[in-house]
């Protein structure tokens, strides 16, 4: 057996270090000009930086030599079944779980719950978002499967998206269109879209290039829809409750 | 301590369904060969840990130092300070965000060397950069959010017409990565800051929206190298 957990590390390390520079050179900046932090944040600062510094590497490299690959290789391996389709199922089951254990999600359903006053229960948008996220992976595939362009399915997305966001208040478009982010958590890129990109390259007539990239522009999309389109749902409930409190006094 | 188990429970929650999910298609229909299994499941334990002392650095060393810049750059009241450092801020922070890396990663592979990471992780964090900045004149001028968000997506699907046809899921999917664990805390970080500075406390909601717009440059800006490159 021939394994290899510390290949390329070095190249890692030094990626790593120019990821970083910048922000220390920016900190620095700051703090010699204008907060002039006292010694004990600095430290802080410091210790900070060096964590940051081991766990991006750390994540990196696991990315690299784990995650990367065995994405890749399932990919190609559910190619060459005869039941190709068995992707569109896999894709659902890992988009549900990539979003349902998400703490970003969490802290987006705090948020919406105060800003619809409580109308959208946290656990409602909780499923909706992980079977939308699901269903996004799942399209993915499908895309995968039947060369079908993004386009089809981002043009509508968005459209109907500005639709419903013209028709909605203000904070609320701001937190659907902020949500986007929420979605794609660190299992998303690193592993599902590696997934992708494997079934696309293992399959003739496909450019894993144009068809295995597009899964994190259609997750990103997903809670855009199912936060606009809760708040619009709920929005009417709202307006038909003060209508009927209204009518009755 | 107590964030410390926090960071711990979240970074968990987030890795350990999927794996389980891939041990167990392992030994029922995809029967991975074994050295990229174990691979993987090394892989699992490092990015992990890697996560967990990421979000632990993030939080004891470099958000209350991006709060600080937050709260102390819209005291300068100087416009072209505020939209330069918040330009400066987006793209420092962006090229530090380990989503980004990855994407960068996968797509330097796949294209075997033809969209470089580097050029990649660059565009990126200047879109990035460019919107952090206009969303700065944003909560200054009050400008509505719908209004902008439905612009800058207009031009996205106008630049679309001309960038070459493999550039576009790349673009969506920059735009997607960018809201990363780095990105996000700083920016609102940075936008709250702001706010609340420049228009008081009752708007401190101007924050928001921040994230959503920081994610539009990077579509456009990745089109952009499309059509340079196509």
């Amino acid at each position: 057996m021939n394994i290899r957990v510390w290949e390329g590390f070095g190249e890692v390390l030094w990626e790593v270090a120019m990821a970083l520079f910048p922000m220390l050179l920016f900190f620095l900046f700051f703090h010699f000009f204008f907060l002039k932090l006292p010694g004990k944040k600095l430290k802080d600062i410091f210790v900070g930086m060096v964590l940051t510094f081991l766990g991006l590497a750390l994540f990196l490299q696991g990315v690299h030599i784990g995650f990367m690959p065995a994405g890749e290789a399932m990919g190609e391996i559910l190619v060459a079944k005869s039941a190709r389709w068995i992707a569109i199922p896999i894709g659902f089951v890992l988009g549900f779980l990539a979003i349902f254990a998400e703490p970003a999600v969490r802290v987006l359903n705090h948020e919406v719950e105060k800003v619809s006053g409580g109308y959208i229960p946290a656990k409602v948008l909780l499923y909706t978002l992980s079977v939308g996220v699901a269903i996004s992976v799942a399209l993915a595939m499908v895309r995968i499967l039947w060369d079908i362009s993004l386009w089809y399915l981002i043009v509508p997305g968005y459209a109907i998206a500005f639709i419903i966001a013209f028709r909605s208040k203000k904070d609320f478009v701001s937190i659907a269109f902020d949500a986007g982010g929420a979605a794609t958590g660190p299992m998303t890129v690193t592993f599902i879209l590696s997934i992708a990109i494997g079934f696309a390259s293992g399959m003739e007539g496909r450019d894993p290039l144009m068809d295995g990239f597009g899964m994190i522009a259609l997750v990103a999309l997903t809670p855009i829809l199912t936060v606009l389109t809760l708040g619009l749902l709920y929005g009417r409930k709202e307006k038909a409750k003060d209508e009927q409190t209204a009518q009755s006094a | 301590m107590e964030q410390v188990k926090e960071k711990i429970l979240e970074v968990l929650s987030a890795v350990l369904p999927i794996t389980l999910v891939v041990i167990l298609l392992q030994f029922t229909i995809i029967w991975l060969p074994m050295e990229v299994f174990i691979q993987f499941l090394i892989g699992a334990v490092m990015v992990t840990t890697g996560l967990i002392l990421f979000l632990i650095g993030v939080e004891v060393g470099l958000l209350p130092v991006g709060e600080m810049i937050g709260s102390t750059l819209p005291k300068t009241k100087k416009l072209w300070m505020l939209v330069l450092f918040g330009f400066i801020f987006g793209f420092v922070v962006t090229v530090a965000e380990p989503d980004v890396r990855v994407l960068a990663l996968q797509v330097d592979q796949v294209s075997n060397g033809a969209v470089p990471k580097n050029i990649l992780i660059y565009s990126v964090a200047l879109g990035v950069g460019l919107f952090v900045a206009l969303a700065m004149l944003r909560i200054i001028f009050n400008i509505s959010i719908t209004l902008l968000l439905f612009i800058s997506y207009a031009l996205v699907f106008l630049l679309a017409l001309f960038t070459p046809g493999e550039f576009a899921p790349i673009s969506f999917d920059s735009g997607g990565v960018t809201t990363g664990p780095i990105t996000v805390p700083f920016i609102v970080a940075l936008g709250v800051g702001v706010a609340s500075v420049m228009r008081g406390k009752s708007s401190s909601g101007d924050g928001f929206g921040l994230v959503a717009l920081a994610s539009i440059g990077p579509i456009l800006a990745v089109m952009l190298m499309g059509v340079l490159y196509g």
